[in-house]
């Protein structure tokens, strides 16, 4: 079964994608043949993360075994505070990990307590954090500074790490170079789109390590498939990126 | 399928060195018939220099590669309009890359003589440029085939496609080549739907980006099957006077 780690439900206020749906999603990945994916509303992005963490949920709920909840978490600013979030897991929580965007949330990655706070807490009861360097790989779109996410890692190397939305040249050497650094690091797909690119890091550092993300509803979610497809690398591998690596990162069953 | 959007050579700031065989070898994999390449010493550092080295390329590969002649800038004067004709004359090229830079733009008086030669040479014109960029260029020669290479999903240009569609709108000639590392969705039903598959070409931007993404772009989409071959290789084919 495909495991798709960055997906999305919600609203998209750039122009019209008329598919953000969970019922919406939950038949994109029918038809790519994704079995699983890992939301957040993008209502966390831009309106109020709680309330997005609350819609992500109550979507998580409403498929279970097809959507896999991740919490959007964003300064503990007017009534957002972390110790009223849901935030705080518990074994009943309902999410599986954490999504920072300091690009869409106004702040800086290496200087508000609560980051460090969160990290502390992830790596105490190994809570995956994901960090999209860009939530689709359109250029025009907010970008997390790629120092700041390499700065952020290194301050705690032991967080189980999903860097997200990286793609060539510069981006991907930062990547991989932490993935040599921290057995923690993993690596997802969405907007790796270099020539051979696949192929290159499970060269340069193994499979196990790398994720298969889509980015839907956002992005074609088949083009990100057709890209693992195609890779020139072992069925065994191409099995792990496409899934057995994020069951195993998330703990989920088969 | 014709690719419109192939680089040959080497360039240290796209991490590039192709030579036409594993050009080719790319293209029979994803089968592509043809490929229109551009070389990179030539769109980068000396224009003499890298045509030549692709009609080398091309002699090895009569079937396979359609030449770009490429220019690293608008500012050659009449040493550009000369490399053309060459490119043209002697080397069998059918079209003009050209790049478009923040610190070297095209939309500039310069360009304009070099796109009334290529209406002469019957040349199409790949940029990598802005919406803004081609609507200046446009409007000063109408007449000239423009695609616009990434249909606006590059840095320069902010990823903006929605942009690009509203200029390819205004313009005839100007088409939208869909190399991108942008995988927006509804981006191509976007496209079909204001501008209709006649002005959409298909392009991969090999080897800088994976192939296989920019296929799946075209082919996982809900247009019709005439407008999918349209994009990947019927319009281009038109516009060049070629068999697709």
């Amino acid at each position: 079964m495909i495991l798709d780690v960055h997906a999305y439900i919600g609203k998209w206020p750039y122009w019209p994608l008329p598919c953000g749906s969970p019922a919406d999603v939950v038949g994109i990945m029918d038809r790519c043949g994704i079995g699983g994916a890992v939301v957040s509303s993008t209502r966390g992005l831009f309106v109020n993360w709680p309330d997005g963490n609350r819609e992500t949920a109550e979507a998580a709920a409403a498929h279970a075994g097809r959507l896999i909840a991740f919490a959007t978490v964003g300064p503990p600013e007017l009534s957002h505070a972390l110790h009223a979030c849901e935030f705080r897991f518990t074994e009943s929580a309902p999410f599986r990990g954490i999504r920072l965007y300091p690009q869409y949330h106004t702040y800086h990655l290496l200087y508000e307590p609560f980051v460090d706070q969160v990290c502390e807490e992830a790596e105490a009861r190994r809570w995956p954090v994901q960090l999209p360097l860009r939530v689709l790989m359109n250029w025009g779109m907010p970008m997390l500074d790629l120092g700041w996410m390499a700065a952020l890692v290194e301050r705690h190397p032991r967080v189980p790490w999903i860097l997200t939305g990286l793609n060539y040249f510069h981006e991907l050497r930062v990547g991989l170079a932490l993935m040599r650094r921290f057995a923690d690091v993993h690596l997802e797909t969405s907007c790796i789109q270099g020539f051979q690119a696949i192929a290159k890091i499970v060269a340069e550092c193994g499979s196990e390590r790398l994720l298969f993300g889509s980015g839907l509803p956002l992005q074609n979610a088949a083009a990100g498939v057709s890209k693992i497809e195609h890779a020139a690398i072992r069925d065994a591998d191409r099995e792990a990126i496409f899934g057995g690596n994020a069951r195993r990162l998330l703990d989920l069953r088969d | 399928m014709i690719d419109a959007h192939v680089h040959i050579g080497k360039s240290a700031r796209l991490q590039i060195d192709a030579s036409g065989e594993m050009l080719v070898q790319v293209a029979d994999a994803l089968g592509i018939s043809r490929i229109f390449c551009t070389d990179l010493t030539a769109l980068f550092y000396d224009m003499h220099e890298g045509n030549r080295l692709l009609y080398e390329e091309m002699r090895r590969f009569p079937d396979r590669i359609i030449g770009y002649a490429s220019l690293p800038s608008a500012r050659f004067g009449r040493e550009a309009l000369e490399e053309l004709e060459r490119c043209r004359q002697d080397y069998g090229m059918r079209g003009l890359k050209i790049y478009s830079t923040p610190e070297a733009s095209i939309a500039e008086p310069a360009m304009i003589p070099i796109l009334e030669k290529c209406v002469d040479l019957d040349f199409v014109v790949l940029a990598h440029t802005t919406p803004l960029e081609c609507e200046y260029l446009m409007a000063a020669v109408p007449e000239c085939r423009f695609l616009m290479a990434h249909a606006g999903g590059q840095p320069f240009a902010k990823g903006d496609w929605n942009r690009a569609i509203m200029a390819a709108k205004r313009f005839p000639n100007l088409y939208l080549e869909t190399a991108s590392s942008t995988i927006d969705t509804h981006f191509l039903e976007t496209c079909v739907a204001e501008l209709g598959p006649e002005k959409i070409i298909f392009g991969t931007d090999t080897p800088l980006l994976d192939p296989w993404v920019q296929l799946a772009k075209i082919r996982e989409t809900a247009i019709d099957a005439r407008a999918r071959e349209l994009i990947l290789g019927g319009n281009i084919a038109r516009l060049i006077g070629l068999a697709a």
